[in-house]
């Protein structure tokens, strides 16, 4: 999915994220995919953040919320699609691509 | 019809339109299959004394998509009589009465269909990314399925 909404190409998230080859710490682009109740609090459907390559899924999540403080109140009831596949806010190491979509997901309620 | 044409098949379909009954137990008619079972779910008009004006669906597509297949695919292995699957779901304004979601399954023997039915739409509830906006007179709310593992009413 192309990710038309905004871009927001903000300071790495990582403290000292060197701007060459600098390994896990290295950002990427990733696209942020906003749905249901999550995309009311932020506004918006999706957009670009850059952060690091390697980042737990808490820390992800702590990343988008200091974006749109709004999104903390749902933190209990989310997790996120990280290429189309669940994952669980907590410890949990994300190895993330350029381009990769990660979405916010909050409770379902298809059928 | 060619019988060598009769192979397996998913239809999965996720789309505005209104849904229709005949058009998905049509996709799943087979000439090897005796039975063809049906689950509709439709628009309630009411919830916890609140009168329901009508349903707002949106859905993360591609991924739903995906996991649909899964579902399908978990079928065939649970019920490998299981002859074709038809999954409808529709998306946006769902009016009171009108159907938000049709799945289809056809099989030789009716037990087999029967239970992929169920086992299709408890298993689309627990973990397809589609969401459902209950819009009420002078407010709305997000539901949240109890088969949903991280929904709160699951804690």
């Amino acid at each position: 999915r192309l990710c038309s909404g905004r871009r927001r190409y903000r300071q790495c998230a990582a403290e000292g994220c060197p701007p060459g080859d600098g390994g896990s710490m290295r950002c990427q682009q990733v696209s942020v995919l906003y749905f249901a109740r999550s995309a009311e609090l932020a506004g918006l459907r999706c957009e670009t953040l850059s952060v690091p390559r390697q980042i737990t899924s808490l820390q992800l999540w702590e990343e988008i919320v200091k974006v749109h403080p709004r999104l903390a109140v749902i933190q209990d009831q989310v997790v996120f699609a990280v290429r189309q596949e669940y994952v669980l806010l907590g410890d949990q190491l994300l190895v993330l691509q350029p381009g990769d979509e990660v979405a916010i997901i909050p409770p379902i309620s298809g059928g | 019809m060619d019988e060598s044409k009769d192979v397996a098949r998913d239809f999965i379909k996720l789309k505005s339109e209104k849904l229709s009954v005949d058009e998905v137990s049509e996709l799943v008619i087979s000439p090897s299959c005796g039975a063809v079972s049906l689950f509709i779910g439709t628009t309630r008009n009411n919830f916890e004394g609140k009168k329901v004006i009508h349903l707002e669906y949106e859905a993360y597509t591609s991924m739903a998509e995906t996991e649909i297949k899964k579902i399908c695919r978990d079928v065939r292995q649970k019920w490998p009589s299981v002859k074709h699957i038809a999954v409808h779901h529709r998306l946006g304004v769902v009016p009171v009465t009108e159907a938000s979601v049709i799945i289809a399954v056809s099989s030789p023997h009716r037990a087999e269909s029967l239970e992929a039915v169920m086992y299709c739409i408890d298993t689309l509830k627990a973990s397809v990314p589609i969401w459902k906006k209950e819009i009420y007179e002078d407010e709305y709310s997000w539901k949240e399925n109890k088969e949903c593992f991280w929904a709160n009413s699951g804690k």
